[in-house]
């Protein structure tokens, strides 16, 4: 079944022509960011599929139920979509047991035994690898830097994700960076790169 | 130092790139979202067109849409269901003042036990009989 987004029409129109009865427009909305909150669910939550499928319905469905009380203007449907995801990630990932305690924003830069689980990865390619450090990083690092160097969102787009002000986006991603950076360190020939010069 | 910082600055972004692609959806999760999205659908104010081939139980079920659609319009000119409420319960109100008269409403029009005083801006007739 081939889901095409060749449309120009505008987010906030396809909702009000779906808040109208028009049977097109959730197939448009659906094809334009069923893939992008899918892949964010994923990153977020380890490289999971399954569970990020399941994120990618539940954040859709809160979007069809807003749909009559969506006002034009006032929040861009991805940006909506991307904190409705952040919000299901974190509610999952505190039902699972966290392999460490640290709290959200009181993190340390690297975070104790990284390098430990690092090296024990028997996966071996880039994607699995940086999940796997991604996973390691606190919440609120990781959907930051999720959010930035993934999914390419400015830091303005990414304060509004998280409800934050830029000026944390920008701490929370250098700290995020600094803790990947550190936790990868010594993995670089595994991971196909050469030593650094 | 001189690896980390290498691993930062360049090798680190290789990294995101590699992870950087979108997801394939597969047609059963599409599926599932669709469906979600036709379960909550608002109903269309308008009938979708039929078929060239009408039978009479199509026309008669769009002309009972059509009904439904035309009361469902009534009823959002009129404010909605709470609107609807408030006024059928002021016209009962109004019906039963009008048939059972109670007392503290003609209290309520002779309240202050003011003098009412009149205009007679046109003389009675009876006047001009009199000067002739």
């Amino acid at each position: 079944m081939p889901f095409d987004d060749a449309t120009d029409t505008p987010d906030d129109a396809l909702m009000v022509l779906y808040a109208s009865g028009d049977p097109g427009a959730a197939r448009v909305l659906a094809a334009r960011h069923v893939p992008r909150v899918m892949g964010f669910a994923a990153r977020m939550l380890g490289g999971d599929r399954a569970e990020a499928e399941d994120v990618a319905q539940e954040a859709m469905l809160r979007l069809w139920r807003v749909a009559p009380d969506w006002r034009p203007g006032e929040a861009r449907v991805s940006t909506w979509l991307y904190r409705v995801v952040a919000n299901l990630c974190t509610d999952r990932l505190r039902g699972r047991v966290r392999r460490r305690a640290v709290t959200l924003d009181d993190a340390p830069d690297v975070a104790d035994g990284a390098p430990g689980v690092v090296a024990g990865m028997v996966a071996r390619d880039r994607k699995a690898a940086l999940y796997a450090t991604l996973d390691l990083l606190p919440d609120r690092q990781r959907q930051a830097v999720v959010l930035r160097h993934l999914e390419g969102l400015t830091n303005p787009e990414i304060a509004l994700v998280m409800d934050i002000g830029v000026e944390a986006v920008e701490s929370l991603t250098a700290r995020g960076k600094r803790a990947l950076a550190a936790a990868l360190a010594g993995r670089q020939e595994d991971l196909g790169y050469e030593d650094g010069t | 130092m001189r690896t980390e910082l290498s691993m930062q600055d360049k090798d680190l972004d290789d990294l995101f790139a590699a992870a950087r692609d979108v997801p394939v959806v597969s047609d059963g999760v599409m599926a599932r979202v669709l469906a979600d999205a036709q379960l909550h659908q608002p109903r269309a104010m308008v009938v979708p067109a039929q078929g060239p081939t009408q039978g009479p139980s199509q026309s008669q079920s769009q002309s009972q849409s059509q009904s439904q659609t035309l009361w469902r319009r009534i009823l959002a000119a009129i404010g909605g269901g709470p609107a609807l409420a408030g006024l059928s319960a002021a016209a009962l109100a109004g019906v039963w003042i009008g048939f059972a008269q109670p007392g503290q409403v003609s209290d309520l029009l002779l309240v202050g036990n003011t003098t009412t005083e009149t205009l007679d801006v046109f003389p009675a007739f009876d006047d001009f009989v009199i000067e002739g």
